[in-house]
């Protein structure tokens, strides 16, 4: 179980991005944090995966403090930021550098024919396109099994087709060994899509201003009234964590909440 | 010449229809011979036919004929090999202070802070400069030309892997960080691979002042080297001789440079993917 106590973050220049979250996570719930701009949600993941410990309050995983980067906690960014002097399999196995080659090749090849890029493994990564690129990271990101894997708005530089296509096979891969996921995201359908749970955060400082949970079963469709349902209160919870009028989610509650989050 | 030209123009005609790219493929850097061939051919013939003594600007064939003289009588041989160890030796220490100094002010902005402004101002005073220091305090000998040499190498090498220490991807080594890599481990499996191809270019040009150097310094003072070539072919008066070195130097240079892209290559194969597309 990952476990945020009161976390908060204040930098060094004075800027208090993170007052107090408090949330407690499952092991293999899949929660995704919303928000406006500057309302933290980035800092807060970074927090977990160690990359800027807290300044208050403390993270624990399975009752451990995590003050640095764990082994147990894996991290796909947004971009994928694959090395490009590696070939995309010695990429996907970056980190199991410690491990025998014969298993690491083992593990690395698994973990490509379930990315579906087994044919790209003798590539270099500048030749694949975005959503591959995207999928090596994912691979790179799981191969070391990791408890807690975290994504930082991973799908929000891609093309939408490519992004719903990511986002289904983001569940599927989870369905493996069911990590928590802790995906930070713009999108609201992307949440609801993958998420057990929707945080939505406000700024200044940035916080936990409501959790909704989406109780539907998945594969999810994106066009039935239940999610359409699940995606006005989210809307309906953002419109307020701004401090905007409700949109009485009649009319067009896209308009503003999308609009705040994109601007 | 023509000749051959005209040959190749034939059966380049013959094959068009087989593989017409390849003839052109082959013949566009021919183009750039051109005009240096045509050059030479015209003072050849210029000289044949009596309408200069070629004494002062050596026609070709005798500039030729002086290298391959000058090769069998080993003094081509030697003189290169005592330039080639200067240049080496000079090569080496600057290289290796340029590595040190530059990776440690690349990587702490507090050394960086204390050491760059002195380096950028000694940088600023021409090299040549130096000569009659380094003679006073290392003799005319080998000690005070290789110093120079080493000097010349220095300064892009040194900018070069600062430079390119500084401007690592932040975002890859965060991998490396969530990745949770040792400080070896980092600097193993990504700021060396990282830095590498801005490294290789640095030394590239550092070998090139290298040999501009040693030019210098064989002129201070040497009984030999390609540059005692060069002062020696003045001083007695054949410019034959004095084109030689130059050709010598242009090829020895040329090659050590080919050396290095070669020895870089097989590492630097990741980036060679943006060049061909």
């Amino acid at each position: 179980m990952l476990v945020l106590d009161r976390v908060g973050k204040t930098y060094p220049n004075g800027v208090h991005a993170l007052g107090g979250v408090a949330l407690e996570v499952q092991l293999g719930e899949i929660v995704a944090v919303i928000g406006g701009s500057g309302c933290g949600k980035s800092t807060l993941l970074r927090a977990i995966g160690g990359l800027d410990p807290p300044s208050e309050g403390a993270i624990l995983l399975d009752g451990e403090r995590v003050t640095a980067p764990h082994q147990k906690i894996g991290i796909i960014f947004q971009e994928p930021r694959l090395l490009p002097w590696l070939k995309v399999a010695d990429n996907v196995g970056f980190g199991l550098g410690d491990r025998p080659r014969s298993e690491r090749a083992q593990r690395v090849a698994t973990a490509l024919k379930r990315v579906g890029l087994a044919d790209k493994a003798a590539v270099w990564p500048r030749e694949l396109s975005g959503g591959q690129a995207q999928r090596v990271a994912i691979a790179r990101a799981l191969v070391p099994r990791p408890e807690v894997l975290l994504l930082d708005e991973p799908f929000s530089a891609l093309d939408a087709f490519t992004r719903t296509d990511l986002q289904d096979h983001l569940l599927d891969l989870w369905a493996d060994a069911k990590p928590t996921l802790i995906l930070v995201t713009h999108d609201v359908d992307e949440a609801i899509v993958l998420a057990d749970r929707v945080m939505v955060m406000c700024p200044r400082p940035g916080r936990i201003f409501d959790g909704i949970e989406v109780d539907l079963p998945r594969p999810r469709d994106r066009q039935s009234a239940a999610f359409d349902f699940v995606k006005r209160r989210v809307l309906a919870a953002l419109d307020r964590s701004l401090n905007r009028p409700a949109t009485g989610g009649e009319d067009e509650p896209k308009a503003t909440a999308g609009d705040a989050l994109w601007w | 010449m023509s000749l051959v030209t005209m040959t190749i123009a034939a059966e380049g005609a013959s094959t068009q229809h087989a593989a017409p790219n390849r003839w052109v493929r082959l013949a566009r850097p021919a183009l750039g011979l051109g005009l240096p061939v045509s050059l030479a051919l015209a003072w050849e013939i210029a000289v044949r036919m009596g309408l200069s003594s070629g004494r002062l600007v050596p026609p070709p064939s005798v500039i030729f004929a002086t290298f391959v003289d000058l090769a069998r009588t080993g003094d081509l041989q030697r003189n290169t090999l005592v330039t080639l160890a200067r240049v080496a030796a000079g090569f080496a220490f600057g290289v290796a202070a340029a590595t040190i100094i530059g990776a440690a002010t690349g990587y702490s902005a507090t050394l960086r802070r204390l050491l760059d402004p002195s380096l950028q101002a000694l940088r600023a005073i021409p090299s040549i400069a130096w000569v009659p220091l380094f003679i006073l305090w290392l003799g005319i000998f080998e000690a005070s030309k290789v110093t120079l040499i080493a000097v010349g190498v220095f300064f892009p090498v040194y900018l070069g892997l600062m430079g390119a220490i500084q401007s690592v991807d932040r975002k890859l080594v965060e991998v490396g960080r969530a990745f949770r890599l040792s400080d070896v481990a980092m600097v193993r499996r990504i700021l060396l691979p990282a830095v590498l191809p801005a490294y290789v270019i640095s030394l590239r040009s550092g070998l090139g002042l290298g040999w501009m150097f040693v030019v210098a310094a064989e002129f201070m003072g040497a009984s030999e080297g390609l540059g005692y070539l060069l002062i020696d072919g003045q001083q007695l008066g054949k410019p034959a001789e004095i084109v030689a070195a130059i050709v010598a130097f242009a090829i020895v240079g040329k090659a050590t440079d080919w050396l290095i892209a070669l020895a870089a290559a097989p590492f630097l194969r990741w980036e060679d993917v943006v060049r061909e597309k």
